[in-house]
């Protein structure tokens, strides 16, 4: 365990830990095989801001195909962007490369969605967690690498002297703890989980939210958590960002987004979720989109839900709604007053008041 | 009553022994009824729905013991070509994975239009008109010309309702729906819940949900029983079983679940795993797990009590736990929470 402390904050300014600014990536649509001729593109992530700072959890969230797992990806460096920055410490680290890049990539590491086919299944436990020292030597010496491999390990819940088994060996809850050990073997600052537990049974599920919010506590970690349960993210997240088409369309705390939200996207979204109470079935009011999310190959102009959205009207055809404070809610302050992308944004209760706290 | 299983067990041969995936299994299913079955992967759910349509892989899959009692008949006695008559359009099921489920090189248009003409005989023309009603019915837009399309050119949301419309196409009394929205985003979720529900007030069937979602069950189902190692340990009209649940994995399954409407500081976490299929514990199944467990619990397996006396009890509940009352009358059957496996 000794071997896990926490790193001791290395600079106290006041500077978010990770920067995200106008983040686009596109991917290319081509025809012909000689000459190869752009024709369109994918537009998988089309403009995302955020900050994440020191020891806080941002939630994303939204439906397949909305750019969320692209995000990701970029930020981990594992697809480049076609635009934008992503500043860690307020250094961009999409221009960095070699030395410089690898230096900063130690302090972000990804947890992956399915358990099954992100471990290797030829590598023992053992070499699958250490793998990260293989890269970066710097971060343990080789005579030491055991005994680490084996305090990730027992940090995460599992057995340390089961290093020399092989993933098939482990249950789907078992096989995302050793994921989470290789993430944290570097010690980074920020993890970004894609779908963590979305393939676990929800008793596994509970064990493993349990394990990812005990250790940032233990180890001062940021999370960026992606999902598309919405119930997971609440209870995860300091502040929610809600993903439609390629775009953050409203972002809050998660009171302000689960409790009082104005973007109506967000709003169909949350009144979609079942809730596990039978007696709330009758008092809600569900608002049921229509039709598919469009592609992102073919974005409508103006606000990208307009075609799905009930309360669509010229404006949203022609002028695009930026993600900011809308007016209406500007002077007051209050819960509602949050970035919210819609030229009609009005607040709208579609979770049923806190049932939980009335309980005894 | 529509369906009634009675003591069902099936096991599977597998590399590692015998794996017991039903251990005995009795419910009903009244004609308009939703019965939501529900439990974790490996509980039995799916493999029991299985063995009612009569699409049990057989071998390694086996029937070892019980009835299946379906408007009257026992369906293990019957010849498989006069199973193949009640399969289809008799009971229907829909599948989670609708992509699988559909043949890629068909038509949607033709793959329905097959049960028309398999069934009941109908000329290629006809049938094509009925499978056009049928989109329409379950509100395919542009039903007469997506006729045509093949399953790769439907979102999944619209591949579910063509697979919704294919098991309704001739009039069942039966439907099983083994995680009907499990793929789907949650906004299209609603989209397909909503119209099954429908379709099922309609034509008054029977509805079995197989599901593991317990938002889902609170939403659509009539009652419920709930399935750990191949076994039933809670049955209860819905209300009942969410107000108070009667069995330790119950109560566990329930507090386990992050909520909507706040955030808890911490999740309860039923401690351990599921047993392997192969070495079920001996008495109670869920022991090891247990909060509660005694020595009762490590010997005796306890049988389907009737949930007759205490709080929210009643007709039609049953628990098959040995200290169901206390379960029931409080909240001693909760742990404490843990992230330890």
């Amino acid at each position: 365990m000794a071997t896990m402390a926490p790193v001791p904050g290395t600079d106290t300014t006041t500077e978010p830990l990770l920067e995200v600014e106008g983040l686009v990536k596109h991917y290319p649509l081509t025809q012909g095989i000689l000459f190869r001729k752009q024709t369109g593109a994918v537009k998988a992530v089309d403009g995302v801001d955020f900050v994440l700072g020191r020891g806080e959890t941002l939630g994303i969230v939204g439906e397949s195909g909305c750019g969320k797992s692209t995000v990701a990806r970029m930020l981990v460096n594992l697809e480049r962007p076609t635009a934008g920055a992503i500043r860690y410490k307020g250094e961009d680290v999409t221009r960095l490369s070699g030395r410089a890049l690898k230096a900063v990539r130690r302090n972000i590491q990804m947890v992956f969605q399915d358990p099954y086919t992100s471990l290797n299944p030829r590598m023992t436990v053992g070499d699958i967690v250490g793998e990260p020292f293989d890269i970066h030597p710097e971060a343990a010496p080789r005579g030491d690498r055991r005994r680490r491999v084996q305090g990730l390990l027992e940090v995460v819940g599992l057995n340390p002297e089961h290093l020399n088994r092989y993933p098939h060996q482990f249950s789907g809850g078992q096989r995302q703890r050793i994921g989470i050990a290789r993430g944290l073997a570097l010690r980074p600052e920020i993890i970004v989980a894609d779908e963590p537990v979305s393939a676990l049974d929800v008793s596994v599920q509970a064990q493993v939210v349990n394990l990812l919010e005990r250790l940032q506590d233990e180890f001062g970690l940021a999370y960026v958590f992606i999902a598309h349960d919405l119930s997971v993210v609440r209870h995860i997240s300091d502040r929610v960002g809600v993903m439609y088409l390629g775009r953050i369309v409203e972002t809050g705390t998660d009171a302000q987004i689960y409790g009082h939200p104005t973007h109506p996207y967000t709003q169909a979204l949350l009144s979609a979720v079942p809730v596990p109470d039978p007696a709330a079935r009758d008092r809600r009011e569900r608002i049921i989109l229509t039709g598919d999310v469009p592609s992102p190959a073919d974005i409508p102009s103006g606000c990208r839900f307009r075609t799905r959205c009930w309360k669509a009207r010229q404006r949203c055809v022609d002028e695009v709604p930026l993600l900011a404070v809308p007016e209406a809610f500007r002077g007051e302050g209050g819960p509602a007053a949050h970035p919210s992308a819609c030229h009609f944004a009005e607040e709208k209760r579609v979770v049923p008041a806190d049932a939980a706290e009335a309980r005894p | 009553m529509l369906l009634e299983v009675r003591d069902l067990r099936v096991e599977f041969a597998t590399r590692d022994g015998v794996a017991q995936a039903v251990n005995g299994v009795d419910y009903t299913v009244d004609a308009g009824e939703t019965l939501a079955v529900l439990g974790e992967s490996g509980s039995g759910k799916s493999v029991t729905a299985q063995a009612i349509m009569g699409i049990l892989d057989v071998p390694p899959g086996r029937i070892t013991g019980g009835e299946i009692l379906f408007k009257g008949r026992d369906l293990l006695k019957l010849k498989e070509e006069q199973r193949r008559s009640v399969r289809g359009a008799e009971m229907a099921m829909i599948f989670q994975d609708a992509l699988s489920s559909l043949n890629p090189v068909l038509t949607v248009g033709d793959q329905l239009g097959e049960m028309f003409v398999v069934h009941r005989g109908m000329s290629r023309k006809d049938a094509r008109a009925k499978a056009v009603e049928l989109m329409d019915r379950v509100r395919i837009p542009a039903a007469g010309q997506r006729v045509r399309d093949y399953p790769h050119q439907f979102s999944g949301g619209m591949r579910q309702r063509i697979m919704i419309a294919m098991a309704l196409a001739l009039e069942p009394d039966l439907i099983i729906a083994d995680e009907p929205t499990t793929a789907l985003d949650v906004t299209v979720q609603a989209q397909v819940m909503d119209l099954l529900a429908e379709l099922q007030r309609e034509y008054d069937m029977g509805l079995i949900l197989i599901t593991h979602d317990l938002g889902v069950v609170a939403d659509v189902a009539d009652r419920i029983a709930v399935m750990y190692a191949g076994r039933i340990v809670e049955t209860a009209p819905v209300h009942d079983l969410y107000k108070a649940p009667a069995h330790p994995y119950t109560r566990g399954l329930l507090d386990s679940i992050p909520r909507l409407d706040h955030k808890g500081r911490e999740l309860y976490a039923i401690k351990g795993l599921p047993p392997s299929l192969t070495a079920i514990p001996p008495g109670c199944p869920f022991h090891p797990r247990c909060p509660m467990a005694q020595d009762v619990c490590r010997t005796d397996v306890p049988p389907l009590y009737a949930v007759d006396r205490g709080p929210v009890s009643g007709p039609g509940r049953g628990s098959a736990c040995h200290f169901w009352l206390d379960c029931l009358e409080d909240s001693a059957c909760r742990g404490p929470a843990s992230d330890t496996p």
